[in-house]
């Protein structure tokens, strides 16, 4: 279990042996100011998306930051569809999650375990949506859709299995990915030991690998959520009338026109994410979670 | 605004309900039809959702969209083999050579069925369109920086090369809407035509352009952010960047001799695949209503098809400021012949020559 | 790892494969395709320099984004994995946060910060780092930030699972031992996270180079990468041939970089093993 940071003995020796100090630590500070700066490449255009849904003028079609007369009306006026669009959006980013580790884990386990032949070739074609222009994947899954209908009379297009497919398509390397980045570091023995002690490969898996794994899996679940959450050029193709994603609703809803109301839901997904995380942070400690995932 | 089409939502539903009761002997005409239509999003759809749709429910139907651009909305036609998943779908002049010479995707309308077309010139509808709307392409320009630059208000695309200006103009897109009409209006300009763009890609070289813009909205927002002191758009774009507290105007610019301002204008069609035809002519046929004509004009800075509508446009301070509203002076403007013109074409050697 | 290996070819190969079939047919318009196989859209590609040069700004800004990616996020996602206090759980949320806000609405954002008078141009002016208003809109420039905006998020996280299996007691004790910070980043927390760089800087690489969003919007129709090149050869010039032939040249460059940097690796751990 050497890899697990939170274990006994690393816990003992960081309690016992805090870092030597000497002088003043330029390194750290330094360190510091770096990464603030990294927070505000990512997150000043928030600040500004958010700053301005709360401009309470009059309509303006156009952003205005910062906001005049701060006000909540644009929160009002967002328009049913779009979280009808978010409620689609929730449900199909979190069934390709899921999707994505029941078949991202054991393909990570076969790159990584497995002795074939052509094991790099195999991985490159595990990881090869991800090279894969999304909006390629769209318009080639719908192709692919009207051709099997053609032949079989069962048409996936507009549906929300033709939408998931697509979804699950992109998803699924991220967690082949994080999870075989941990395998390659884990040491294989660990597991021969465990069976050679008698455990059957199931509890071998259960017992030894999921729990060191485990980081992997929450972070590529997340990622898988994150991309299907944002996809706009393949959800394009494969939505249908009535029945839209959310990046989707937002991208054409700022084709023709722009309403505050965008900024404003937008704002909403970005609170409703901080709430979900704290939630997690509360219930069950999302560092700890994302950290070691071996308790 | 947006509060107030909320309560036109309410008060459309309000109508409906009246009107489902008092035409129940004729209600049903549509019972358990479904329409769709394939056009934009945003209060475009909104303008739709909130006018026509009512009005088709009660009448027993149900109404959905396919949202996207015209060329998106194609893409979609032509990825289903023509089985198109909607019923009808607005088209841009662009298309002419999509649609109505080598698609076939299209059939035909029933003029005895659109009353409302008879408000419409001759070329405006035939048997298998009717025009649905148009914008006029205009020079939209910061007056305040002009004066304060010095710069006479353009008349012409070449008043806009000066160094003044150098980096803040915008220019459309030739994925945008707007940007084959103003692709084509920049060749006139230029001495060349449909069959010749190469003079319309030296002119935009020399333009020095900030960027090409995709979505109008972007427009408006670096009109206010100060980056941008011209751009090309429609006038309905420069008449919402005006209403956004910008202090813009419109020019219609000098083309040549024959040609002053630039027209683009957009086609209502019915798909070959379409079963609801009688639903299909019913809706084009209340889009060719003076009232909605006259909404999507307020709302979206087009113009009318409807000359009754045209008419009272005169009404309007700044759309009267903005468009150009003298039948005579209309006559004037450019619209470009597409079924000259190879758009593949067009695009391969606008690639080449804006490439940064 | 056979059913998963199944599910993903199958939709790999049967959603290319009409899609790849086509790229050796000619365009007759309209979506329309000839009916003999012919190479005409290669060899199109591979001696019209237009084409050759958007390969080149496509693998560019996708190298330049990455690698910067990288730089920013790896400080970033090692203070996360490293911290003891909750902040880390706020600073984790503050990334995942971000990624969750679509480019699409993040380009407003940028548009504002990078505006002629806004507050980048008014620092860099009162600086004197330049003396006229710099833009990033409709420039390769704008089009490695907005790709950075895509992967940053996911650069970070990524970083931060590699950095969670390297004990903390290996970097401790090398400080204990007297090596400098630095020293200590170099020599112990780098050859031990490089496996998992790669992957990670491979993944986001490969991110960069299928995204049309941010390169479109941010490329102000100015940039033309490949995906913004496909996405128009389909929206536009309805081409599927061609948009075929764009689509296998750019998969099978990134297989042949991909395949690339993974045998550099392998051939640089077997040097360091002769050398230690």
């Amino acid at each position: 279990m050497s890899y697990s940071p939170t274990n006994a003995t690393d816990l003992v020796q960081r309690r016992n042996s805090p870092p030597p100090r000497m002088g003043f630590p330029w390194g750290r500070l330094f360190h510091y100011v770096y990464c603030s700066l990294s927070y505000i490449f990512l997150l000043a255009p928030m600040v500004v998306v958010v700053g301005a849904s709360l401009h309470g003028g009059e309509f303006y079609t156009a952003i205005r930051f910062p906001p005049v007369e701060p006000s909540l009306r644009w929160y009002g006026e967002i328009p049913s569809s779009q979280f009808e669009a978010l409620g689609l959006s929730f449900l199909l980013a979190g069934g390709a999650a899921l999707g994505a580790c029941v078949i991202g884990i054991p393909a990570a386990l076969g790159i990584v375990r497995a002795r074939l032949p052509g094991r790099t070739f195999i991985s490159s074609v595990f990881r090869a949506p991800l090279q894969i222009p999304s909006i390629v994947t769209g318009i080639a899954f719908l192709q692919l859709y009207y051709l099997f209908g053609d032949a079989t009379g069962l048409y996936f297009q507009g549906t929300f299995l033709g939408l998931y497919l697509g979804h699950l398509f992109v998803a699924t390397p991220y967690v082949i990915g994080t999870v075989t980045a941990i395998l390659q570091r884990f040491d294989s023995r660990l597991e021969e030991a465990a069976l050679s002690l008698g455990a059957s490969r199931w509890s071998t898996f259960r017992r030894v690998t999921l729990p060191v794994i485990m980081p992997g899996v929450y972070a590529g679940a997340l990622y898988a959520f994150m991309v299907s959450f944002g996809d706009v050029p393949i959800s394009i193709f494969l939505t249908a009338p009535g029945f839209v994603t959310y990046p989707v609703e937002l991208f054409y809803g700022m084709e023709n026109d722009f309403n505050p109301s965008i900024l404003a839901s937008a704002s909403l997904v970005i609170f409703f994410c901080l709430l979900v995380l704290l939630g997690m942070q509360k219930l069950v400690g999302l560092d700890n979670l994302l950290r070691s995932g071996s308790r | 605004m947006t509060i107030k089409r909320r309560k036109a939502a309410t008060q459309g539903a309000l109508i409906a309900i009246g009107l489902g009761v008092a035409a129940s002997a004729s209600a049903g005409e549509f019972d358990g039809v479904t329409l769709t239509i394939a056009t934009w999003g945003g209060t475009w759809k909104s303008n739709i959702e909130e006018v026509i749709v009512p009005k088709f429910e009660a009448m027993g139907g149900k109404v959905e969209f396919v949202t996207g651009s015209p060329q998106a909305n194609l893409a979609k036609l032509i990825a289903a083999r023509g089985r198109a998943p909607f019923d009808v779908m607005e088209v841009l002049d662009a298309q002419e050579k999509d649609f109505f010479t080598t698609g076939d995707f299209i059939q035909n309308v029933d003029l005895s069925k659109i009353p409302n077309a008879e408000g419409l010139d001759d070329w405006q509808r035939n048997e298998s369109r009717v025009a649905s709307w148009n914008t006029q392409e205009t020079i939209c320009y910061d007056k305040g920086k002009f004066a304060e630059l010095g710069l006479e208000p353009p008349t012409t695309y070449t008043d806009l090369i000066n160094e003044k200006l150098a980096g803040r103009i915008s220019i459309p897109d030739i994925t945008s809407g707007g940007g084959l009409a103003n692709f084509g209006a920049f060749a006139y300009a230029a001495g060349g035509d449909e069959t010749n763009v190469q003079p319309a890609l030296d002119l935009i070289n020399k333009l020095d352009a900030l960027k090409f813009w995709s979505r109008g909205g972007e427009v408006i927002t670096q009109f206010q952010s100060g980056d941008v002191y011209a751009a090309i758009v429609h006038a309905g774009w420069c008449t919402r960047a005006k209403n956004a507290g910008a202090n813009v105007t419109t020019a219609h610019p000098k083309i040549n001799d024959e040609h002053t301002g630039v027209n683009k204008y957009g086609w209502l069609v019915i798909m070959k695949s379409s079963e609801n035809t009688d639903a299909a002519n019913w809706y084009i046929n209340e889009y060719l209503d003076p009232e909605f004509q006259l909404r999507l004009a307020t709302k979206a800075g087009v113009v009318p098809v409807n000359k009754e509508a045209i008419a009272r446009l005169e009404e309007d301070p700044v759309l009267a400021e903005m468009l150009v509203l003298d039948p005579a002076k209309l006559d004037t403007q450019l619209r470009i012949d597409y079924s000259k013109a190879d758009i593949a074409s067009w695009n391969d050697q606008w690639n080449r020559a804006v490439t940064k | 790892m056979l059913p998963s290996f199944i599910v993903i070819g199958i939709l790999i190969v049967a959603s290319q494969y009409v899609f790849l079939k086509g790229s050796f047919y000619k365009d007759l318009g309209l979506g329309r395709i000839g009916d003999t196989a012919v190479l005409d859209n290669y060899i199109r590609f591979f001696t019209d320099p237009f084409y050759l040069r958007t390969l080149w700004i496509t693998i560019k800004t996708s190298a330049l984004a990455a690698f910067f990616t990288l730089l920013l996020g790896f400080p970033v996602a090692y203070l996360i994995a490293r911290m003891r206090s909750r902040w880390s759980m706020l600073l984790l949320a503050g990334i995942v946060v971000a990624t969750f806000v679509t480019i699409v609405i993040k380009v407003f954002g940028l548009i504002i910060i990078f505006a002629a008078d806004g507050w980048v141009n008014k620092m860099l002016l009162g600086l004197h780092i330049v003396d006229r208003p710099y833009t990033i809109i409709g420039n390769q420039v704008g089009v490695v930030v907005g790709l950075m905006h895509f992967t940053l998020g996911f650069g970070v996280l990524l970083l931060y699972s590699v950095i969670q299996t390297i004990p903390r007691s290996l970097e401790e004790a090398a400080q204990i031992h007297g090596a400098s910070r630095f020293r200590m980043h170099l020599r112990v927390l780098l050859p031990l996270s490089l496996p998992g760089i790669t992957v990670g800087s491979l993944m986001i690489f490969n991110m960069c180079m299928g995204a049309f969003t941010s390169a479109a919007l941010l490329g102000g129709g100015r940039v033309f990468t490949l995906p913004v090149l496909i996405q128009r050869t389909v929206m536009m010039e309805v081409k599927y041939s061609m948009a075929g032939t764009l689509s296998a040249i750019l998969l099978i460059t990134v297989l042949l970089i991909n395949l690339l940097s993974v045998f550099l690796l392998r051939r640089f751990r077997t040097a360091r093993l002769v050398v230690t």
